[in-house]
């Protein structure tokens, strides 16, 4: 797993390559976490990750909802085939799906 | 299956729950602190448990209700709602409420208008849940949002099951990804033996990023997955043994199966008792379910709280409630095969019955097989029929004893009557309970509640003075009444009795002589006064309540009582108390009885009753007075042969029958006695009904009717001719003297 | 463990090679990859680096006897999640305990037929 993160301003365009599963979970954690408190605006780049599990993709829904907590506006994009197979599996397009904007007023 | 039978089921388990609620509530509002708790706890199940099995039958307006007293009472032993009087009375109305709905369904009636009360109860849950957040109410709001008027409940109260889909609920265990169990691949496999039509992806576990265990598994999913052909409730569940240990997982069958396993369930072979097993055999419940419910219900008996098994299966969302009925059903058609954890078996009351019925047709046949064989001569055949009539003795004696069930029943509910009462009244009242053990027929008990709860209401109210006579008599400031039971001689008492004022003879006779009940200068003995209250139109309520006796409606509690061949005494002290004393049979079924003979008709009387049998002295024999003089005592007697009309001559010696019943003694007087018998109660025929002093029929071995004699009716016409005797006498006697000494007996 | 497009590796530890071998052929037509070991000193020698999806372990085996291999992937940073079958038998319900208490919360029960226990794998990963 590699997380890289381009900052444009405070706008963060974090990459997820390689795997985000329970082995890397711990690291990666941190790393969202850091990079999601340093960042006023966040668009997280799914297409590169290769291999995703339960414990990735809660990582994920902790990062969706504690940027909402941090009324910080966050969106996925480029969802990868194996991202796109756990987020349809789990039925949950509506909160993985299409960019969107989640945090108030930023639409 | 037989869902009426189950809805009876439903009745007796919802009396019992509200009756344990009432006494909760009764102690909650005695007790504090953590004993409160318990209680608090003790009600919150009772309504749960109500709500569900309620669920099963679709009663919704229940379901709504109970719904409502348990967030109450949920809110209540949170702590999150003071424990008021208000809010005690409030709940002991709704408990009155839950039965009267219980009712009426029960008596196919419209329900009891709840929206009163449940207005009441909703701002209880109003007024904390703007200061608390309460999830419960919460879930209930959007649950009857989702559901829309039509409430399909099952006790989980989380989801509505529809459709041909079933149901997975599933709640990962905290360390399954640790263990590389991964709910995707349990779901991909689930996937293989069927479609999975909706999946819901529950997160709200999810905690927030400084708690949250990056391994650890917070996930829980709702599949509504339609099973590819021949995939039953076992294959599903195999899915996820690995995970079972540590996950919670919940399969609820689509309807069509549920169907499935209904039938199954009706047709399996003999000898199923355990309810488990016969939901395990028709495979609406698995092996490892049943385990898991076991032992929740071991953890819950751990806790000192015992669950039916049932119950747990429909909380736990285990097993359709459909199933669970129909598997209760199947229970109880093997109900005699009492199993080792069936300690108590429930058994409808017909069925008894029927039973009995039957033991009493065992009974003649029997006296006939002895007559016949008494006939024969044949010494073996009647030492034979004689064994086998001790044994058909002993079926008639374990038959009857299961309709018994101790007078218990009645008096837990007095505690509240009582409660009721007195605060009505605004007197301090102690209520002392004994014999609760006391046995006596079902059918005996429905019957004696309503007058029991007359009489101590009228204890209350007109035996128990108030605090200040109390004082001045040196009474403790509160009054006490008491309820006993005994047995008697065949007959259950059952006393009622107060430490009040006693009632006051004087005013007992003025009111009667003023109601035109006796004449003003008619005798009566003491009894006789006494039981003056129990004449109809003796009281009205608005003189009640400035007399220290008794009166209300007590006519109608005499009318009950000897309804059952029941009869009333009364004893009473001035200023000590009043003890009403009710006497009842043990059974109405069959009894032991004594055979005499009029002419050509047979008579029984039962033998409880009978004192001793004498001749009849010959120079009284035709005397007009009916008197006799039993060892210095008055003894009136009735020739059955008048009373009857029997037509045939007297023979030179007849014989006298001493019955007592109560406290009362008479003869009666008979051409033969005839021996002891066991008679099966049946009802008079057309022919005989409306005759005075029959108490009903019964047929012999030879096959001939013989009439049971009404004992308590006769005694008491004896007594009423003594009376008015008596009076006759001293009438006569204040007028001419001089006739006193003839006239005596 | 979604998504990667290579095939699914399955070790499997067992003392016997016919068991090994019949595994080892069903989990190849069913699209596995599978790597054997015969027992828990070998089993460790495999985890060297390589991805494996699934570890089917016996109970008894010389050497180093399940148990003691479970406890061992355990502590292997790289293999710690990964998920373990054990092989038990009817009459080792203490050693099946013991087992899940070290980490393998799976198991098949001796004797099984081949079908038995692509069940059991596919429930924990598919190929």
């Amino acid at each position: 797993m590699a997380i890289s993160s381009i900052y444009h301003h405070e706008r963060c365009i974090l990459r997820i390559d390689g795997s985000l599963t329970i082995y890397e979970a711990g690291e990666a954690k941190r790393r969202l976490m850091d990079e999601l408190n340093l960042a006023r605006e966040v668009e997280v780049d799914l297409a590169g990750v290769a291999e995703l599990d339960t414990a990735g993709i809660q990582l994920l829904l902790m990062l969706k909802r504690e940027a909402a907590r941090q009324e910080k506006p966050l969106f996925f994009h480029g969802h990868s085939k194996a991202v796109l197979a756990v987020v349809d599996l789990y039925n949950m397009a509506g909160v993985f799906g299409d960019p969107v904007v989640l945090a108030g007023g930023a639409g | 299956m037989n869902l009426e039978a189950a809805k009876l089921v439903f009745y007796e388990e919802s009396y019992e729950l509200l009756a344990a609620m009432e006494a909760a509530l009764l102690a909650v509002e005695n007790a504090a602190g953590p004993e409160r708790g318990e209680h608090l706890n003790a009600m919150f199940r009772a309504a749960h448990t109500i709500k569900g099995s309620a669920g099963l039958f679709g009663l919704n307006e229940i379901v709504a209700f109970t719904h409502l007293c348990e967030s109450v009472l949920d809110k209540a032993r949170e702590g999150e709602l003071a424990i008021t009087t208000p809010l005690i009375e409030l709940l002991f109305t709704c408990r009155d409420h839950i039965g009267g709905m219980v009712d009426a369904v029960r008596c196919g009636v419209a329900a009891p208008e709840s929206s009163a009360l449940g207005a009441q109860l909703k701002s209880y849950l109003d007024d904390t849940a703007q200061a608390v957040p309460a999830p419960a109410a919460a879930a209930m709001v959007v649950q009857q949002e989702h559901a829309g008027p039509r409430v399909e409940v099952e006790s989980g109260g989380d989801h509505v099951v529809s459709s041909d889909h079933w149901h997975i609920s599933l709640r990962f265990g905290v360390d399954v990804l640790r263990n590389g169990m991964d709910p995707i691949s349990f779901i991909r496999y689930l996937a293989s033996l069927g479609r999975i039509a909706y999946l819901t992806t529950l997160y709200d576990g999810l905690p927030n990023p400084e708690d949250m265990d990056p391994e650890s598994c917070y996930l829980g999913f709702e599949i509504e997955f339609q099973a590819a052909p021949n995939v039953d409730k076992l294959t599903i569940e195999n899915v996820f043994e690995f995970i079972r240990d540590d996950s919670k997982v919940r399969i609820l069958p689509p309807h069509a199966h549920i169907a499935e396993y209904i039938r199954l369930i009706k047709d399996m072979p003999e000898g199923m008792s355990r309810l488990g097993e016969i939901l395990v055999r028709g495979g609406a419940l698995t092996p490892m379910e049943l385990d898991e419910v076991l032992g929740i219900q071991r953890e819950n008996a751990g806790a000192g709280e015992h669950r039916p098994l049932g119950t747990l299966l429909v909380e736990e969302r285990l097993a359709p409630p459909q199933a669970v009925a129909a598997a209760l059903d199947k229970q109880r058609e093997h109900a005699a095969q009492k199993t080792r954890e069936h300690r108590v078996v429930r058994v409808d009351a017909t069925r008894l019955d029927a039973l009995i019925d039957l033991v009493g047709e065992l009974v003649i046949s029997g006296a006939a097989a002895q007559l016949s064989a008494s006939r024969s001569a044949d010494s073996a055949l009647i030492e034979t029929i004689a064994s086998l009539g001790e044994l058909v003795e002993r079926i008639r004696d374990e038959a009857l004893s299961l309709r018994m069930v101790p007078v218990g029943e009645i008096f837990s509910r007095f505690p509240r009557v009582v409660r009721d009462a007195s605060r009505e009244l605004g007197k301090d009242i102690q209520l002392e309970l004994a014999g609760e053990e006391t046995e006596l027929d079902k059918s005996m008990v429905d019957k004696l509640a309503d007058p029991l709860v007359h009489l101590v209401r009228n204890a209350i109210d007109h035996g128990i003075e108030g605090s200040d006579a109390r004082r001045i008599r040196g009474k403790a400031d509160y009054g006490t009444v008491w309820l006993n039971a005994y047995h008697e001689s065949g007959s259950v008492v059952i006393e009622v009795g107060d430490d009040g004022g006693g009632m006051d003879r004087q005013r007992i006779r003025n009111r009667a002589v003023e109601r035109g009940l006796i004449q003003a200068d008619e005798v009566l003995n003491d009894q006789q006064v006494l039981q003056l209250v129990f004449e109809p139109g003796f009281s009205t309520a608005e003189t009640v309540t400035n007399l220290s006796g008794r009166g209300v409606g007590m006519d109608v509690v005499k009318r009950n009582i000897e309804a059952l061949k029941g009869n009333i005494e009364i004893d009473s002290v001035a200023g000590e108390g009043t003890v009403v004393r009710l006497r009842v049979p043990l059974t109405l079924a069959i009894i032991d009885g004594f055979r005499v003979g009029v002419g050509q008709v047979s008579f029984v009387i039962p033998l409880d009753m009978v004192l001793e049998c004498l001749d009849l002295p010959t120079d009284t024999g035709n005397s007009r007075q009916h008197y006799l003089n039993l060892r210095g005592e008055v003894l009136p007697y009735l020739p059955l042969r008048e009373l009857f009309e029997v037509d045939a001559p007297a023979p030179a010696r007849q014989s006298v029958v001493v019955v007592q019943y109560g406290s009362q003694r008479a003869g009666l007087v008979v051409d033969n006695l005839e021996g002891e018998l066991q008679a099966v109660i049946k009802p008079l025929g057309q022919l005989f009904r409306g005759v005075r002093g029959l108490a009903g029929s019964t047929i012999l071995g030879s096959g001939a009717v013989a009439l049971i004699l009404d004992v308590p009716d006769l005694i008491n016409r004896a007594a009423k001719n003594e009376r008015r005797k008596v009076a006759l006498i001293a009438a006569r006697e204040a007028r001419h003297p001089a006739l006193r000494e003839e006239d005596r007996p | 463990m979604a998504a990667a497009d290579s095939k699914k590796t399955v070790l499997i530890v067992d003392d016997s090679t016919s068991l090994r071998q019949v595994v080892h052929l069903a989990l190849l037509q069913a699209g596995y990859e599978v790597i054997e070991a015969a027992d828990g000193k070998e089993g460790l020698a495999r985890l060297d680096g390589r991805r494996v999806h699934l570890i089917i372990s016996d109970v008894n085996m010389p050497n180093m006897d399940g148990i003691a291999f479970v406890r061992a992937v355990k502590q292997l940073p790289d293999y710690r999640f990964t998920p373990i079958i054990m092989l038990t038998t009817e009459a080792q319900e203490d050693k099946k305990i013991e087992g899940q208490m070290a980490g393998a919360k799976a198991w098949v029960v001796k004797p099984f037929q081949p079908e038995q226990m692509l069940r059991a794998v596919s429930k924990l990963i598919l190929p």
